[in-house]
């Protein structure tokens, strides 16, 4: 396995009370595998994957328990000069928000080529060449001559294309790309997810795409860890999730979204709110919004069991929900 | 057929852009509306669909008279509402309200959630005598799945989904014929989506309101409109029934939408056509001659560049009956399945 988390604890220190993101999150990635980690807002997705990263701001911020093993190492063991060097060149992020995540003030040329220069020691001519290379290989028309130009000087698809490019600059083993096509228009969207998936396979890449959009999802994902309140309650390879999921949430989900390719009748809702993670319910989280809740729920925190297939699920119930699906 | 509550013709927005200081010229338009046309049927859903910045919201703010018309005429009911003002747009008003995209800042935090819904009473405290307003009030929140008890709460003490259901109390307090929703949906989390677009079709009903609703989610729009538009730059490409554009589109541009959104389906990856457009849209300050699409379509000829292609039927199924014999602006109209049918 290229990255695995094992029993992730994260918790920040708010002026309300401790919120618990990541109660024990479990998942893995290999080369070349795309896991999509799929959650609402507030279901820690984002949080897990900046711990991964490193860049989780702490304080208020606090890694209470697990280990995340990346090629072999712990990264929680390490120094942060040590992580330094992970992060970037074996190891690489891409922002949902590409015109917040790139500084304004310099030359997308400049931003790109700084990766060369300072993990590989390049001058700034070669680097400058580099970062030429680099965005004809996402695909920038007319690159020799953009590459002097400034963030807000492209459109939000050449943005995110730009994210990628520094993400790929030095051919990391690991991209975690977090909600990297939501700020996009849907025609868009289709470029830069193709782009993505094929430069994955060309480099062998392990991929986590977080997101909350089922949709993304099924059509670039090879496995699916679905989150909620801090905690993984379903895993499996996505074929089989969406055939039948093994948790109530899943289930949820599924049925609550309109479709492209029919014209329903009402929609189910899942009812109630996501909780709050400053006061995580008893038992299992989702037990005030799931319509097969019974006492055990209220009261022991499902495990996450292991399901036939290679999936898992952490309902108390999976038999009955995959049954039922 | 029912009868027409909103007719909108020749609807043109223009932004002017202007240099110099003291002697301001102007030096071009940002054209984002450019000749839009529809009709609002009573009780309907009409969807208003296309990529930001191809002026949907814009077309929505001069339905409810946020923003002046350059040109054109919204009819509500036969009158011109862009050339009344005074006391006679204040009654028009009453009957088009809107819901607003973002629950976090269409509400006044420093307001109540008594005060907000209320507020149109005082606009028109004809709507309501004064005695009767609170206990309104409650009926409005309890309308809309909320607890009446909270009408003293203010706007943060609630989550994004019961905030759109406050803005949807507020849009509904002056029993409007026509609302308009702007991206209602788009802010919420997928799991709350479905509670509120559950919410608006039980209002529908209920209330025999008519929508226009517009939204850049696909699925949300079939899901819950009668007919659709699709919007490209300042103007609606094809529109027609909610069947007619999504079974049978003939224009370019909705097929390459169509085809982009994702379908929550493994499946469906394999035998599913994309059509991947080149390129982005073009700035709304220097539209394309001709054809407005010609530049990111894959079918333009010479004629895209010279002839600006009316919204109509086709020629080509002109004489037709079937469901691809709806309005599409596209000089080469063909239909394309591109929504693999269940």
């Amino acid at each position: 396995m290229l990255l695995e988390v094992r029993d992730l604890h994260v918790e920040f220190h708010t002026r309300d009370g401790v919120a618990r993101a990541v109660n024990g999150v479990d998942y893995a990635v290999g080369k070349g595998e795309t896991l999509a980690v799929l959650g609402e807002s507030g279901s820690g997705k984002s949080v897990t994957a900046q711990a991964v990263m490193g860049i989780l701001d702490i304080p208020p911020g606090r890694i209470t328990g697990g280990e995340i093993h990346f090629r072999g190492r712990d990264l929680l063991k390490l120094p942060e000069k040590e992580r330094r060097k992970i992060r970037g060149a074996e190891m690489a992020m891409i922002f949902q928000d590409a015109l917040s995540a790139l500084n304004p003030v310099l030359t997308v040329g400049d931003q790109l080529g700084e990766m060369f220069v300072v993990h590989r020691g390049m001058s700034r001519k070669d680097a400058r060449a580099r970062a030429v290379e680099l965005m004809d290989r996402v695909r920038i028309p007319a690159a020799a001559a953009r590459v002097r130009d400034y963030p807000h000087q492209f459109s939000g698809g050449m943005r995110q294309r730009i994210m990628i490019a520094m993400a790929l600059a030095l051919e990391p083993g690991l991209i975690i790309a977090d909600e990297p096509t939501t700020a996009l228009d849907v025609t868009v969207q289709a470029q830069v997810m193709d782009l993505l998936a094929e430069l994955q396979r060309e480099l062998t890449m392990g991929l986590v795409l977080i997101t909350h959009d089922l949709g993304v999802v099924a059509d670039v994902a090879d496995r699916i860890a679905v989150m909620y309140a801090g905690r993984i309650v379903e895993a499996a390879p996505v074929h089989d999730l969406y055939k039948a999921p093994a948790h109530p949430y899943t289930r949820g989900l599924l049925e609550s979204i309109p479709r492209l390719d029919q014209k329903g009748q009402e929609l189910y809702a899942i009812k109630g709110l996501p909780p709050s993670l400053l006061d995580i319910p008893r038992g299992c989280a989702f037990h005030p919004r799931c319509p097969m809740a019974r006492d055990v729920c209220r009261t022991d925190i499902p495990p996450l069991y292991e399901v036939p297939g290679g999936r898992r699920s952490a309902c108390h119930f999976w038999r009955e929900c995959l049954e039922d699906g | 057929m029912a009868e027409p509550v909103l007719e909108v013709g020749g609807l043109v927005k223009h932004y002017p852009l202007t240099q110099g200081v003291l002697f301001k010229k102007q030096v071009g338009a940002v054209r984002a509306v450019d000749g839009v046309d529809f009709t609002l049927l009573k009780g309907e859903t009409l969807g208003i669909v296309g990529e930001s910045g191809c002026g949907k919201s814009t077309v929505a703010r001069m339905l409810v008279n946020l923003e002046r018309p350059t040109a054109g005429t919204i009819r509500y009911r036969g009158e011109d509402i862009t050339r009344l003002s005074g006391r006679a747009l204040k009654a028009v008003r009453r009957n088009i309200q809107m819901v607003f995209q973002d629950p976090y800042t269409s509400l006044n935090p420093r307001m109540t959630v008594g005060d907000i819904v209320g507020e149109p009473f005082e606009i028109h405290p004809e709507a309501a005598p004064k005695g009767d307003r609170r206990a309104r009030v409650r009926e409005l929140l309890e309308v809309v799945g909320l607890n009446p008890e909270h009408v003293n709460r203010y706007p943060h003490q609630f989550s994004g989904g019961q905030r759109q259901r406050i803005g949807i109390a507020r849009g509904l307090a002056l029993r409007p014929e026509i609302i308009v929703a702007d991206e209602p949906v788009s802010a919420l989390d997928v799991s709350v989506q479905a509670q509120v677009i559950n919410l608006m079709e039980r209002l529908q009903s209920e209330f025999g309101l008519a929508y226009v609703f517009i939204a850049h989610d696909l699925s949300i729009v079939r899901h819950i409109c009668d007919r659709v538009g699709v919007m490209y730059l300042g103007r609606i490409v094809e529109i027609g029934t909610e069947s007619e554009i999504y079974d049978h589109p003939t224009h370019p541009y909705t097929q390459a939408l169509l085809s982009a959104v994702p379908v929550p389906d493994p499946g469906a990856r394999e035998h599913r056509e994309r059509i991947i457009l080149s390129g982005d849209v073009p700035a709304p300050t220097n539209i394309p001659s001709g054809c407005r699409f010609r530049t990111r379509c894959w079918k333009a000829r010479e004629r895209c560049a010279l002839e600006v292609p009316p919204l109509a039927v086709p020629e080509e199924f002109r004489a037709s009956t079937g469901p691809a014999a709806h309005d599409s602006a596209c000089h080469f109209a063909e239909e394309k399945q591109v929504v693999p049918p269940e």
